[in-house]
Formats: C-alpha cells, structure tokens, sequence
C-alpha cells in the first residue's frame, strides 16, 4: 500500500466507470444509434436531391450530447443514491480529487467512442452521397469532426457538475435538461429580436452545436465562430465544475 | 485512539451532538450505546470527516481524519450498509476503492473470503441481503488494515450466525491491538461484546465507563428473597432500612446485601426458600441513567 494518490484516486474512478454494464451498454447503444441516424439523414438527402452537408452528418450528435449529460449527471448521484458516497469520501476525504478525477475517467472512456462515433457518423452519411462527398481532408471537416467529438463531452461535465451540485438523480437531470434544453427554448420568446440572438449563442448547447458547424447552419441565429465557441463552452465547463468543486468540499456527505 | 474534543454538531436548530469529549483506546471493545437518533452516526461521520463539526475537533491516532497520508489505513468504517453502487460486483466495488490507496486486488480477494463472500464475489452488489451487505462494508471498511475501526449498528440484519460472526470479529480486531468502536441502540448487544462503553442520549455524554462499574454505579442491585412467612420478612427489611417489593413470588429486596438479608432473618427466627442477587442488567442501567440524565 503507497497511500493516498492522484493517480490512485483516477484509476480508481476509471474502474468504476468500466465496471458498470449500463456503462458499456449505454455507450454501445448511443453510439451505433448515433452513426445509423447519420446514415439515415445521407440517405434521405441523397434521396431528395439534396447536397451532403456536414451539418447533416453531425445532426445525430445532439442524442449523444443528451445522453452523455444525463450520464455524467448518474456519475456523483449514483454515488449518493447508493450510499457509495460515504466509502468514497471515506476513502478520499480531501473530496476534490474525487470530482477531478471523474472528470479525468470520464473524458478517457468517452472520447475515444466518441471520436469513432463521429468519423464513423459522417462516412455512414456519405455513403449515399452521389457524386463529390464530404471527407475529413476537406476545409474545416476536420475540425468540426473533432468539435462534434468534443461537445457531448462537455455536456456530460455539466451534467457531472449539476449532478455534484444537486446530487438527488431525478432532481439533478430534471435541472439538467430543464436549464440547458428547454431554457434556450423559452428564452428567446421573452427577449426583444435585437437581444435574443446574442443570448442564445452563448448557451452551453448552442456553443457545443458551433464547435461542429462548418457556416451558418440556416437556424434563428448565428452561432459563434468555433474558436470563441470552444472557449465559451470551457468557460461554462470550468464555471460549473468550480461550483461543484466548493460544494462538495463544503457540504456534509 | 480517537480522541474527540468538545464536538458539537448542529442542524438548524437541533443539536445533534453537544460538546463530546471522549477517548477511545486501542486493545478493546469500546461501545456506543445509545438511543436511536442519540448523535452515535453524526459523531461517528465527523471522526472520519464526512460531516463537519460546528465546533470541536476529532483526532484517529493523534491527527485529523483528513490529514492523513494514507486514510483508509488510519481508519476503517462500516457507517451504513448500503455503502456500494447496486449495478457493480463485490470485487470490483473494493478493488476500486483499493486503487485509491494502491492496494493490490489481492487484497480485496483476501477480505472478501474472510467475510465469507468469495462465492458472490463476481455478483452486483444489488443483489445482495441485507446481511451480504454488512459483510461487504466489513471488508471495505477493513481494506485498509486500519489501526482505527468504526463500526456504525454492525448486527442490523443480520441472520444468528452473522450475529455471533460480528461478535467474534469486534474482539478479534480488538485482540489485534486495533481501536474499536462500535455503535448499538442494543443494551444486551453491547453486554456480550463491549469491553467499555461510552453512552449518549441526545448528543451528550452520559456515561464513559467499563461495563462493571457502570451497573454499579447505577447502583439498582436487587436481592430475591422467598420465604413462608412474607408479610414478617417485609416488615422487617422495612425496618432495616430497605425498600421492599412484592412480585407476587416473593420479594425484591433493594438496599440490603444477600448477607444482611440472611442475618436479619436468621436474628428473628425467620425460615428463607430463597436468597438470590438479581444483578441489575445493563439495560436496567441503561434506563437509570437515561432517565435521571446524570452526567459522567
């Protein structure tokens, strides 16, 4: 026994992850889910007439952001839920490097599928392509390919935070689809046109959706350009988890 | 050692644990007795840092929970039983607690038989018994081979056989040279395994003692007597001073020993059946001190 390390403590929450069937299952599902819509929106793009798009491939990405929120959200009320919580920080009174390392586990185990899910999502998308396709040497494709892999994840740390904020599980993804979801949607029927615009491009959502664009997408506003998009989407990231952070150091387990 | 300073615990306006001061040595079975919703799991979560006191201190051997190098080798706790995630098997559950302090999976396996789940070892923990559960916490909270153990209701659900296992284990850890503390709202619990006892009712201290001089200084010793003639006998340990009740098969002498009783009788020609001490149980002083609220 060496006693208590960071990287104990990662590898610890790295088993966690991986120990849990719903893990692999749920992962497995998205993913494939994720690449067969892909396809689906090629085909029927194809099949209409209409040019590939980018936008078109990445769509999908969207369940896997939903998912992968309400995932990092089970990550810390899991623990409390099951009453794990109290080995946990038992184990780990500093608390803190519990969080960090979560975060660590989570990324490791999520953006490898990802990375796969999305390059995998856009050639099923442009397998029905006629003529000139999409590819990842094209401008920007590589990029945005990369974006669409990152944006669940940072979904899935806001819901890892929400959850460490809140941790009762109804509650924590109730808040969690309410306040990233449903909110935008609200939102903009209570600000004047003008305003609106420039609100919404800051919402975790719209700013995770600019990491994967490549141009105006055609929607109500304009999303950010994908540089100042990743930068805000970080900001709400490291904002959230700081939260969770104090709070979990400060409360009672 | 624990060694916990004035500790206070306050929710709102409910002083959970009021200005405790106690320590707990190495080498025996230290009880926590008290009455449910006494303070016993709140003092016990602020020894291993999960709460925070509103005032006072906690130490395990000689520093705060939280400052050790290695906490799960300080001290190991069972505070609940349900302490592990339902969807994840016991081996996996304590090898990923394990890894937080480097501790081979051996080590988990080693435990894991010792608490007798070897054969459920690769099954979800969510299928578990109660009792199943229990042993479970047992080995995490021995993962660490910790000098210090908590030990938070540990008989709760468990079958006889877990029970007289439980018992066992307190005295072996305690044999081991280990600090045990172990929590219970069950008088005749602590009675068999308890070396010492703290007892708590409404987050004070009320008695820190050895379980002897608890029942002594209690003082509701009894002494049985039985005789033909019980109306004569009552009168005279009336006499001498003592108080006299009638349960119907004889009488409960209290403020007379056995050999005051026998030469009192002897002195008036009275014929004694039976002449017996009636130990007063530890419950009976339980009751004594929760009622007058006396302070150690």
């Amino acid at each position: 026994m060496t006693g208590l390390t960071l990287h104990g403590v990662v590898r610890a929450e790295w088993t966690k992850l991986l120990s849990l069937r719903s893990t692999r299952v749920v992962f497995a599902a998205t993913a494939v889910l994720t690449v067969v819509f892909a396809g689906f929106i090629g085909w029927n793009q194809a099949r209409s007439g209409d040019a590939p798009t980018v936008a078109g491939a990445f769509l999908p990405i969207d369940l896997f952001s939903l998912v992968l929120g309400v995932f990092g959200v089970l990550t810390m009320t899991g623990e409390f839920s099951s009453g794990l919580a109290r080995a946990t920080f038992a184990a780990v009174p500093a608390r803190l490097p519990v969080l960090g390392a979560k975060v660590v586990a989570l990324a490791a185990v999520t953006l490898p599928v990802l990375a796969v899910t999305c390059v995998a999502a856009l050639l099923a998308n442009q397998a029905f392509a006629h003529g000139d396709r999409i590819t990842l040497g094209d401008a920007g494709v590589l990029r945005a390919t990369a974006g669409a892999a990152a944006a669940p994840l940072a979904m899935g740390l806001v819901g890892l935070a929400v959850g460490t904020l809140l941790r009762h599980t109804a509650l924590a993804i109730t808040v969690f689809v309410a306040a990233l979801l449903v909110l935008p949607a609200i939102l903009p029927a209570t600000l004047p046109d003008h305003v609106a615009g420039d609100v919404l491009r800051f919402v975790p959502v719209a700013a995770g959706q600019a990491l994967y664009a490549t141009g105006p997408d055609g929607g109500p506003f304009d999303l950010l350009a994908p540089g100042a998009a990743a930068l805000v989407l970080a900001g709400w990231v490291a904002l959230l988890l700081a939260a969770a952070g104090i709070a979990l150091g400060r409360r009672d387990v | 050692m624990i060694e916990v300073t004035g500790l206070t615990k306050v929710y709102g306006r409910t002083r959970a644990v009021e200005d405790l001061s106690f320590t707990v040595r190495p080498g025996q079975v230290t009880g926590f007795l008290g009455p449910n919703g006494a303070g016993k799991s709140t003092t016990m979560r602020m020894i291993v840092a999960l709460d925070r006191p509103t005032a006072g201190r906690a130490t395990v051997g000689g520093r705060p929970y939280r400052d050790h190098r290695a906490p799960l080798r300080a001290a190991g706790a069972l505070l609940d039983a349900r302490a592990a995630h339902p969807g994840r098997t016991a081996r996996d559950h304590l090898v990923a607690l394990g890894h937080t302090h480097g501790i081979p999976a051996a080590r988990a396996d080693a435990l894991l038989d010792e608490v007798g789940l070897a054969a459920a070892a690769r099954r979800r923990a969510g299928g578990y018994s109660l009792g199943m559960r229990q042993r479970l916490g047992v080995a995490g909270a021995l993962l660490g081979d910790p000098a210090v153990v908590l030990f938070d209701e540990p008989v709760n659900g468990l079958d006889p056989d877990g029970v007289l296992w439980m018992r066992t284990l307190l005295k072996r850890l305690a044999a081991q040279g280990r600090t045990v503390l172990v929590s219970s709202h069950l008088m005749s619990e602590m009675a068999v395994t308890a070396d010492h006892l703290l007892v708590i009712d409404r987050g004070r201290l009320l008695a820190d003692t050895s379980l002897d001089a608890l029942i002594d200084r209690v003082g509701v010793d009894r002494v049985f007597v039985r005789g033909p003639r019980t109306d004569a006998l009552r009168d005279l340990f009336r006499a001498h001073g003592a108080a006299v009740a009638d349960d119907g098969a004889g009488l409960l002498v209290t403020g007379l020993d056995v050999d005051a009783i026998g030469s009192a009788a002897t002195g008036q020609g009275l014929v004694l059946h039976e002449l017996t001490p009636r130990r007063a149980s530890l419950e009976q002083a339980y009751m004594e001190l929760t009622r007058t609220g006396e302070r150690a």
